[in-house]
């Protein structure tokens, strides 16, 4: 059985929103998948049309942000005539409560093809490990 | 491995962004010379499309697999694995062999030229003596 308290999306987001900005761009929460192994959680977002200078991953007081905003899209180009449209432009925004014994320093996060994948390591301490039985 | 579950706050997708049923969303411009297609893609790969051009068509098809990395066991899946197929009636002739599709950043971009009749044209006004 597992003592490790699972990485779970905060209720609400936190009133001061990341970078929520000049511009009047709304923010949608990205889709994520969890997974856990021993060793680590990883956490894999889609956010299509976030660039890697766009991406924000932080960590503070138990709390880890992910922020990504979209390159400019097409449709600020002045040359075209919008025919359909099925997503307005938006950014990227969620908070997520992270279990304590994330080594916080060890976090890595990495862009490919539109989907953020964010390593979180555990500490030493929560690692499982194997304990040799002395013979008394 | 046991957990809590109901330790889970529900999954909010938002204003529907992600429905499954019409994933992926796509936005279609008029670009003067061109028709632009562009789709939200994330997580698929270049050749898991299948874009076909017809006469009078357009067909985008692929798969989105999303699968659980070995060796890990999946706490929370709220991205979709989908298989997709969306078609549109293009509003003008287009010019097949100038068609260009690329992939950045889980964008699929699909760049049509239209064919020269169905290009914009200049009409010069002459003024009759």
């Amino acid at each position: 059985m597992s003592i490790f308290t699972a990485i779970r999306p905060s209720a609400k987001n936190p009133p001061e929103r990341v970078d929520q900005r000049a511009t009047n761009v709304p923010t949608v929460t990205p889709l994520v998948d969890v997974f856990e192994n021993a060793n680590e959680i990883l956490l894999w977002a889609d956010v299509p049309g976030a660039t890697r200078e766009g991406v924000e991953v932080h960590v503070d007081k138990g709390q880890l942000t992910l922020a990504a905003r979209r390159a400019a899209v097409t449709q600020a180009d002045a040359r075209l005539t919008p025919l359909e449209i099925e997503q307005r432009r938006y950014d990227y925004h969620r908070v997520f409560t992270v279990p304590t014994g994330i080594d916080a320093a060890k976090i890595e996060a990495e862009l490919t093809a539109g989907v953020l994948k964010v390593r979180l390591p555990k500490s030493e301490s929560l690692r499982p490990r194997k304990i040799d039985v002395k013979v008394g | 491995m046991d957990r809590v579950w109901d330790d889970y706050e529900p999954v909010a997708p938002d204003v529907g962004i992600f429905a499954t049923s019409d994933w992926p969303r796509v936005n279609v411009y008029d670009a003067g010379q061109s028709l632009v297609l562009s789709a939200d893609v994330p997580g698929v790969a270049e050749k898991d499309f299948n874009i076909t051009l017809t006469p009078d068509g357009l067909t985008l098809s692929g798969e989105r697999k999303t699968t659980v990395p070995e060796g890990y066991s999946a706490q929370r899946q709220e991205r979709p694995a989908a298989r997709f197929t969306r078609s549109w009636t293009l509003p003008y002739k287009v010019d097949a062999d100038r068609t260009t599709a690329t992939l950045k950043d889980g964008v699929l971009t699909i760049t049509l030229a239209k064919a020269a009749d169905a290009q914009p044209r200049q009409i010069t006004v002459r003024a009759q003596a």
